[in-house]
C-alpha cells in the first residue's frame, strides 16, 4: 500500500517504511542505542529529501527516547541539574545547527555537509568502539581481569570556572564542559538527525567522570528535551518535519525495539559492542563510498529555497 | 465502462457540432437574390478545420492515497477533410500538457580533493513542473523546428531562462548542458513525458490521448494545449485545463505545516511524546 507523504511530497510503500522503522527499532533495542544514525541515512537512500530525513528523524528519536527517559527518572537515575546544563547547551547548539542547515541548503552544500559529518563521527566512534570491544574480548579469552575505571582523577576539565555542585553525580565541576558537550550534541542532532547518545555517553564518562549509573538516564533526559526543541525549530525554520512519515516509523520502531531488547539479553556486552561497531563502520563506509565514487549523474535539480543565493 | 462512456460523449458532441456547422453552410450557400450571377464558377473553398478538445476530468485530488492518475485528452476535428475512417493520413494532432512553471536550481558536481561536491549552479526562472507531449507521430516528422519553437512544443523548445545574473560566467555549451540535465532529470522522475504515438484517431475526426500523471506530480493547474497540424503547419489549436489540488489529510497536514509552522511543530512534539508514552504503557502491560 502506497502512502503519499505530505512534507516529503513523495509516494512511498507504507509496509516498507514500517519494516524500516521496525528494523531500526530492533537494532536500537538490541544495542541500546537511539538508532538515529541508521534511520536518517536509510531514509536518504530511500529517496526522502535529506532535510526531511533529518527533521523527521528528530521527531522519531523524541518518541523513542521519552519512555526510556521516564523509566530512568522513576528509578532516580537522572542527574536533573546536570541534565539542565546539558539541555541549556543543547538548545543553543540545536538553534545554531538548524540555522546553519538553512544556509547550507540555500548554498546546495547541505547533503555534502551531512555526509561529511556522518563519515567523521561514525568513523571515529566506530573505530574506537571496535578497538575497545576487540581488546576486551581478547582479554576475556586470555583470562586477564578487565581493568576498572579509576575514579578521583583530576583532568584539565576541573580547572575551569563557573563551578557547580552536581549532587546526584557526586561532582563539583565547572558548568562549562557539560554545557559545551550539550551544545555539541544539540548541533549534531539538528544537522544529522541523531540523538547524539553515542557522543554524549562517552564524553560524560571519560571527560566529566559522571558515575555510569546516572549517565544513561541523564543523557536520555537531555535527548528528550533537545529533540523536542529541535523538532520545533526544524518545523519552523526548514519545514522539514513530516508527521505522517514519523508516525509510521514510530509504530514500526516501537514494535521492533521490543524484539531487539529481548534478543539483546541473550548476547554478551562485548559481542554486542563489537557488532554495533561493525554496523557503525559499515554505515560510515557506505556514505564515504557515495561521496568518493564518480556519480552516475553529476547534475541535480532542486527547488529554489527562500531568497536564493 | 469509463472508456466507452467517454467515446460516446465524444461522438454525441461531434454529431451535434456537425449539425450546427451543416446548417451554417446551408445559410451561406443561398446567394442574395439581387446580385448578378457570377461569370466564373469557382468551386467553393472548404471551410477551415478547427480543433476542439477537453480533458476527462476537470479537477483531481491529491490525497494521502494518491498514486498518480491517468487523464484522457479527447477532441474532434471540425470540418475534417480527411477520407472516411482515416484522419491520421491527413492530419496530425499534438497534445501538450504543461504544469505551473516554478523557479528551480540546477547544480553540477565535480571532484574536489577526492570528494564529489556541488561546484556550480544555475537558477532557472520558470521551468514547467510537468510537461507531457503526446502526438500522432514523432513531432520532428510533423513540423519543422521553427513551427515547434513558435508553439513551445517539444523538450528542446521548453522556455527555460536563467534568472538574473545566474549562470553569467557560463559558456553557451555549459548552459546547454544544464538545460539538458534538467530535462533528463525531470524525465527520469516521469515529470517530462514524451509519447510519440500517444494520440489515436477514431474515425475521420475524433482523437484521444491517454496521459499518465505520476504520483510525484506537483500540485497546481495543468494546461492541455491541443494542436491540429496539416502539412507541417498549425491549422488550429485549443486549450483545456485540469487542476490538481491537495485534499484530505494530505492537504490538512501540508497547509498546516506551511501556514502555521510553530503550531505544527508543537503538535509534532506532542504527538511524538504521546505515542512514545502510549507505546511504553502498551508494552509494559503485555510483558507484565
Amino acid at each position: 500500500m502506497n502512502i503519499y507523504l505530505p512534507i516529503a511530497e513523495m509516494s512511498v510503500n507504507a509496509a516498507l517504511l514500517l519494516g524500516l522503522g521496525g528494523a531500526v527499532g530492533f537494532l536500537s533495542g538490541l544495542f541500546g542505542v537511539g538508532g538515529g544514525f541508521l534511520l536518517t541515512p536509510l531514509l536518504i537512500f530511500l529517496g526522502v529529501p535529506t532535510s526531511v530525513a533529518v527533521g523527521t528523524g528528530s521527531m522519531q528519536i523524541l518518541a523513542s527516547s521519552v519512555s526510556g527517559a521516564m523509566a530512568q527518572y522513576r528509578r532516580n537515575n537522572v542527574d536533573v541539574k546536570m541534565g539542565m546544563v546539558l539541555v541549556a547547551g543543547g538548545v543553543v547548539g540545536s538553534f545554531i545547527g538548524v540555522s546553519l542547515m538553512r544556509i547550507l541548503r540555500q548554498m546546495g552544500q547541505f547533503e555534502l555537509f551531512v555526509s561529511l559529518c556522518y563519515v567523521t563521527f561514525l568513523g571515529a566512534v566506530g573505530a574506537l568502539m571496535l578497538i575497545e570491544s576487540v581488546g576486551s574480548i581478547q582479554r576475556q579469552r586470555s583470562g586477564q581481569p578487565v581493568p576498572t575505571r579509576q575514579t578521583g582523577q583530576h583532568s584539565w576539565v576541573h580547572g575551569l570556572p563557573f563551578k557547580m555542585r552536581f549532587h546526584r553525580s557526586k561532582l563539583y565541576i565547572s558548568a562549562v564542559p557539560p554545557a559545551m558537550i550539550g551544545a555539541f550534541v544539540g548541533f549534531m542532532a539538528a544537522i544529522m538527525g541523531v540523538g547524539g547518545g553515542f557522543v554524549m555517553v562517552p564524553a560524560m564518562i571519560y571527560l566529566l567522570r559522571v558515575p555510569t549509573s546516572v549517565v544513561i538516564g541523564t543523557s536520555l533526559f537531555q535527548i528528550v528535551f533537545v529533540m523536542a526543541v529541535t523538532t520545533l525549530l526544524q518545523a519552523i525554520e526548514n519545514k522539514s518535519v513530516d508527521v505522517v512519515l514519523a508516525l509510521i516509523l514510530i509504530v514500526g520502531g516501537v514494535v521492533g525495539a521490543q524484539f531487539g531488547a529481548a534478543a539483546g539479553g541473550k548476547l554478551k556486552g562485548e559481542q554486542l559492542r563489537f557488532m554495533l561497531a561493525a554496523l557503525v563502520l559499515l554505515v560510515c563506509l557506505r556514505i564515504a563510498w557515495d561521496l568518493m565514487v564518480t556519480p552516475a549523474e553529476i547534475f541535480s535539480i532542486g527547488p529554489l529555497i527562500g531568497g536564493g543565493l | 465502462m469509463m472508456r466507452s462512456a467517454i467515446i460516446g460523449v465524444m461522438a454525441c458532441l461531434w454529431l451535434a457540432l456537425n449539425m450546427v456547422q451543416a446548417s451554417a453552410q446551408e445559410a451561406e450557400a443561398s446567394p442574395p437574390p439581387n446580385l448578378p450571377p457570377p461569370t466564373v464558377v469557382t468551386p467553393p473553398l472548404p471551410p477551415m478545420e478547427t480543433v476542439e478538445a477537453d480533458i476527462s476530468t476537470r479537477s483531481l485530488e491529491v490525497t494521502t492515497g494518491f498514486t498518480g492518475h491517468e487523464i484522457v485528452v479527447f477532441g474532434a476535428i471540425d470540418n475534417s477533410q480527411a477520407p472516411k475512417d482515416d484522419a491520421g493520413s491527413y492530419y496530425d494532432v499534438v497534445v501538450v500538457v504543461e504544469g505551473t512553471p516554478f523557479p528551480i536550481v540546477a547544480r553540477r558536481k565535480s571532484e574536489v580533493g577526492g570528494v564529489w561536491m556541488n561546484t556550480s549552479s544555475i537558477t532557472f526562472n520558470s521551468v514547467p513542473s510537468y510537461y507531457a507531449i503526446a502526438s500522432s507521430k514523432p513531432i520532428e516528422e510533423i513540423a519543422g523546428p521553427a513551427v515547434l519553437e513558435r508553439h513551445a512544443i517539444g523538450f528542446r523548445h521548453i522556455k527555460m531562462m536563467p534568472a538574473g545574473n545566474s549562470g553569467a560566467g557560463l559558456k553557451d555549451s555549459q548552459l546547454a548542458a544544464f538545460r539538458s540535465a534538467v530535462i533528463r532529470l525531470k524525465q527520469r522522475k516521469d515529470l517530462y513525458v514524451l509519447e510519440p504515438e500517444g494520440v489515436d484517431f477514431v474515425g475521420r475526426s475524433l482523437f484521444r490521448s491517454t496521459i499518465a500523471l505520476p504520483a510525484n506530480i506537483p500540485v497546481g493547474p495543468l494546461v492541455a494545449r491541443t494542436y491540429l497540424f496539416r502539412d507541417g503547419e498549425v491549422v488550429s489549436a485549443h486549450i483545456a485545463r485540469v487542476t490538481l489540488h491537495r485534499a484530505g489529510i494530505e492537504r490538512l497536514v501540508h497547509n498546516f505545516a506551511f501556514v502555521y509552522p510553530a503550531s505544527y511543530g508543537l503538535i509534532a512534539v506532542i504527538i511524538a511524546v504521546l505515542s512514545g508514552l502510549l507505546a511504553s504503557v502498551l508494552f509494559r502491560r503485555k510483558t507484565a
